[in-house]
């Protein structure tokens, strides 16, 4: 008879085959990315994986730094002039890009025109500049057609300087695969779908910076295998992790877990065009009604655990302009949504379609389901419509939806105004509510360059959107990550963005 | 004879084709790339010249002739995300895959042959409700939930393997496991009825009176015999693998074309998805057209057929 000795043969084998997870040198900081980068060209970084990740290796002029404040990075110094729309930089002299090439101001020039070709997804982020000269070497004036308030973080967030000459001589392609910046990181290598290696950059220009030798990516696209690797030791940070995988770090040894509200606002969309047009929510107290009678407290419960943040309006913990004493979120009152429904004439409440993004987010069916549910108790009856992602956000407006559709819109420079002005200013992509005091403060928000007026002006934003509410507010998620317990320095931003040049391990 | 390679080689072609034309349709309709790609603020201006420059803003039919041309001359089109020649892309993953489904094949065949061979020579006994029961799991059980279930054991709980990625020769244990699990319960079951089958013969009757001992009546007796169906479904086996590996690589994080196929979909990009899909077809209908051609070659009476 056949005697079965293959498979502990084959058992055995694999137990030599074992070497594993041998302990990191400490030198070496191993990052997770859920999706491979698309580009490690800045303007075709079309998501945060990639951007996060390319940003290792370059500079911009500006920096903004952990508590939001705009400080020198490339340029030492800059004036506004008085009517707010030139800039001249002063730059930092003796920076070299990886490959030994001249950090100056032609490098500036290059980076806007490189930048601007319309073909790159960021393109906008250039074009908000009029033109870029170079003064001298290390002087350069930028325009702007307007006065622009976020002019300085949309460089700090965007503009990440590149080499002309190097760009010149292998096309932008090549650059894209073997990208060179000024950044505290030089690039080594890049195994497609796998892994994007660096080394420190030794003439780093800020001094003691970046903190360990090595730095790799590793593309992890399932949130329950960066869980694994952060346990077996694999990666020092796995990002995107949800509530109940963090639950499942309880008690692990070395891993530590951080947790931070993100800033992206979850809502329900009115239109007072297209399908919105003569229905019930063209009403002011309709929308009030709508949100006095969501509990939104209690969909936070239920469906987060509690680990998310009921949103009082477009401008959240956070952003500029911010005061947690007067901007709350609406209480949860049906009675008075009740009355509200009744003094607009809807005693008995309506019929009324909303579009729901489904899997577009996490938990999102969910949620759509419960505002129906909340809003069914005040006599409001939501039919849920879900679309499938493509088809809800390739159209303009939101055309494939009825009257009411939820989405969720994020921001980057720690201020509301990209999400004020892209679903409230008419004529955008994504705009389906035109109210003309809106759309004047935005345009206020985006000429005021003194910081300080504009945080008054967000003031009134909220005000403004708290009588007569375009939306209804939901909540502002918490995002979950884990990190190697001797980490040090690692501070992700609300925007999910993170700089790892100052990220080290406790000795 | 001829007439009937001529035939076997145009229906493949023509279904060649049909994948080309298919695909190509099927995946306008899940969206337009350019809402998804552009930042949501970007305004419409440009979005319109994004989608010129992409080449997304002529009509269907004039796109479908533009790639239908590139096609013929061996151009798959671009990348829409990561701009750069979707075969280059393609290529740059392919082994990764091909070596997780060689492995995976390697792994069914190794348990299950052995496995079904001496279920099948001893019908009822403990080694036969084995092979029963580990080629019901085998079919039974689904791939990603089992990778999970690796990881959390192998890797995360006793560290013996990693738990994920593509390194040393340890890395491609789970997932190739995890992969061919399926396969393996199917061989399992082939193996034991053809041996079922093969054991009621003369021969081996005569091999067994002759006092000739187990072990070698079905090493040199059972086996050989059995060999033929299983050859012959070795190569639909891979075909399988190559489409099964999507899950196991996203689970593993195994880079090749599986996970590169869920990041493209997710992306919208068009072009990547085609030519990941047609490659995959183009791969399958071959083995399906190889496997056809071979059973002609042995048997005239399928030519007619």
């Amino acid at each position: 008879m056949l005697r079965l000795r293959i498979l502990p043969a084959l058992l055995a084998l694999a137990a030599v085959l074992v070497p594993t997870s041998v302990a990191q040198a400490q030198d070496e900081l191993v990052v997770s990315l859920s999706s491979d980068p698309t580009s490690l060209f800045m303007p075709r970084t079309s998501d945060r994986t990639a951007s996060n990740a390319a940003w290792s290796l370059f500079d911009s002029l500006v920096w903004i730094d952990d508590d939001g404040n705009l400080v020198p990075a490339l340029a030492t110094d800059w004036t506004i002039s008085e009517d707010g729309t030139e800039y001249v930089f002063e730059l930092r002299e003796g920076v070299t890009f990886h490959n030994g090439e001249t950090f100056d101001a032609e490098s500036v020039v290059a980076t806007w025109e490189t930048g601007s070709d319309e073909s790159n997804d960021y393109a906008s982020a250039y074009s908000a500049a009029d033109s870029v000269e170079a003064i001298d070497a290390y002087t350069v004036r930028i325009t702007t057609p307007e006065p622009n308030a976020i002019f300085l973080t949309t460089i700090a967030n965007n503009w990440a300087m590149v080499p002309p000459d190097y760009i010149r001589e292998v096309g932008l392609d090549a650059f894209a695969q073997d990208p060179v910046g000024t950044g505290p990181f030089r690039f080594v290598s890049r195994t497609p779908g796998d892994r994007i290696v660096m080394e420190a950059n030794p003439d780093y220009w800020a001094d003691g910076l970046p903190r360990v030798d090595r730095l790799v990516y590793r593309v992890i696209p399932d949130g329950s295998t960066r869980l694994a690797a952060i346990r077996t030791g694999d990666v020092d940070v796995a990002n995107r992790l949800t509530p109940d995988q963090v639950t499942a770090l309880e008690g692990a040894e070395d891993v530590e877990v951080v947790q931070y509200l993100n800033d992206r606002v979850y809502y329900v969309g009115f239109k007072n065009m297209g399908a919105g047009e003569g229905t019930p929510i063209e009403d002011r107290r309709v929308r009030l009604a709508l949100n006095y009678g969501l509990d939104r407290f209690g969909i936070n419960q239920a469906i987060f655990s509690g680990q998310a943040n009921a949103a009082p309006g477009f401008v959240v913990e956070g952003n500029l302009g911010y005061d947690a004493d007067t901007m709350q979120p609406f209480p949860y009152d049906p009675d008075r949504a009740r009355a509200l429904l009744a003094e607009a004439g809807y005693p008995d409440g309506f019929e009324i379609s909303m579009g729901c993004p489904a899997d577009g987010y996490v938990n999102i069916n969910e949620v759509c389901q419960a505002i129906a549910s909340s809003l069914g108790q005040i006599g409001v009856d939501v039919e849920v419509d879900f679309q499938t992602t493509n088809a809800y956000w390739s159209e303009p407006n939101y055309a494939v939806t009825g009257p009411m559709y939820v989405d969720s819109w994020s921001s980057e420079f720690g201020e509301a105004i990209p999400r004020l002005d892209g679903a409230l200013t008419p004529g955008n992509y994504y705009n389906t509510w035109e109210d003309e005091r809106i759309a004047n403060l935005i345009q206020e928000i985006q000429r005021e360059v003194d910081r300080d007026a504009r945080a008054e002006l967000y003031g009134e934003m909220h005000e403004l959107m708290r009588e007569d509410p375009p939306f209804i507010y939901l909540y502002q998620p918490v995002i979950f990550e884990a990190v190697d317990a001797d980490l040090e320095g690692y501070q992700p931003r609300a925007a999910e963005e993170y700089f790892l040049r100052s990220v080290g391990f406790a000795d | 004879m001829l007439s009937f390679f001529a035939r076997r080689v145009g229906e493949s072609l023509a279904l060649i084709l049909g994948v080309l034309v298919l695909v190509f349709f099927l995946v306008r309709l899940t969206g337009d790339p350019v809402g998804l790609m552009l930042p949501k603020e970007a305004p419409p201006e440009q979005r319109a010249a994004f989608a010129a420059e992409m080449g997304l803003d002529r009509p269907l039919p004039v796109q479908f002739a533009a790639y239908m041309t590139g096609v013929a001359r061996g151009d798959f089109g671009e990348s829409l995300r990561q701009r750069r020649p979707t075969l280059e892309i393609v290529a740059e993953r392919l082994p990764a895959t091909f070596e997780l489904a060689l492995a995976a094949l390697a792994f069914a065949l190794l348990v299950a042959v052995p496995l079904g061979l001496a279920g099948g020579m001893r019908p009822g006994t403990w080694v036969d409700v084995l092979a029963r029961g580990v080629g019901l799991a085998g079919q039974t059980v689904p791939n990603f939930w089992l990778g999970m279930l690796f990881i959390v054991w192998f890797a995360v709980g006793l560290g013996w393997f990693p738990a994920f990625g593509r390194d040393d020769l340890s890395s491609i244990v789970l997932p190739a496991v995890a992969l061919g699990f399926a396969g393996m319960g199917q061989l399992i079951r082939l193996t034991r009825s053809a041996v079922l089958e093969v054991r009621r013969s003369d021969f081996v009757r005569t091999a067994q009176a002759k006092g000739i001992a187990g072990t070698r009546v079905s090493l040199k007796h059972v086996l050989p015999n059995v060999a033929i169906p299983i050859v012959s479904v070795l190569g639909i086996q891979f075909t399988y693998l190559l489409g099964g590996s999507v899950y196991i690589e996203v689970v593993f994080a195994w880079p090749g074309l599986g996970t590169l196929l869920e990041t493209a979909i997710r992306d919208t990009d068009f072009p990547l998805v085609q030519a990941i899909t047609i490659f995959l077809s183009f791969f399958a209908i071959s083995i399906h057209l190889l496997t056809d051609l071979a059973y002609g070659l042995i048997d005239p009476r399928l030519r007619a057929a």
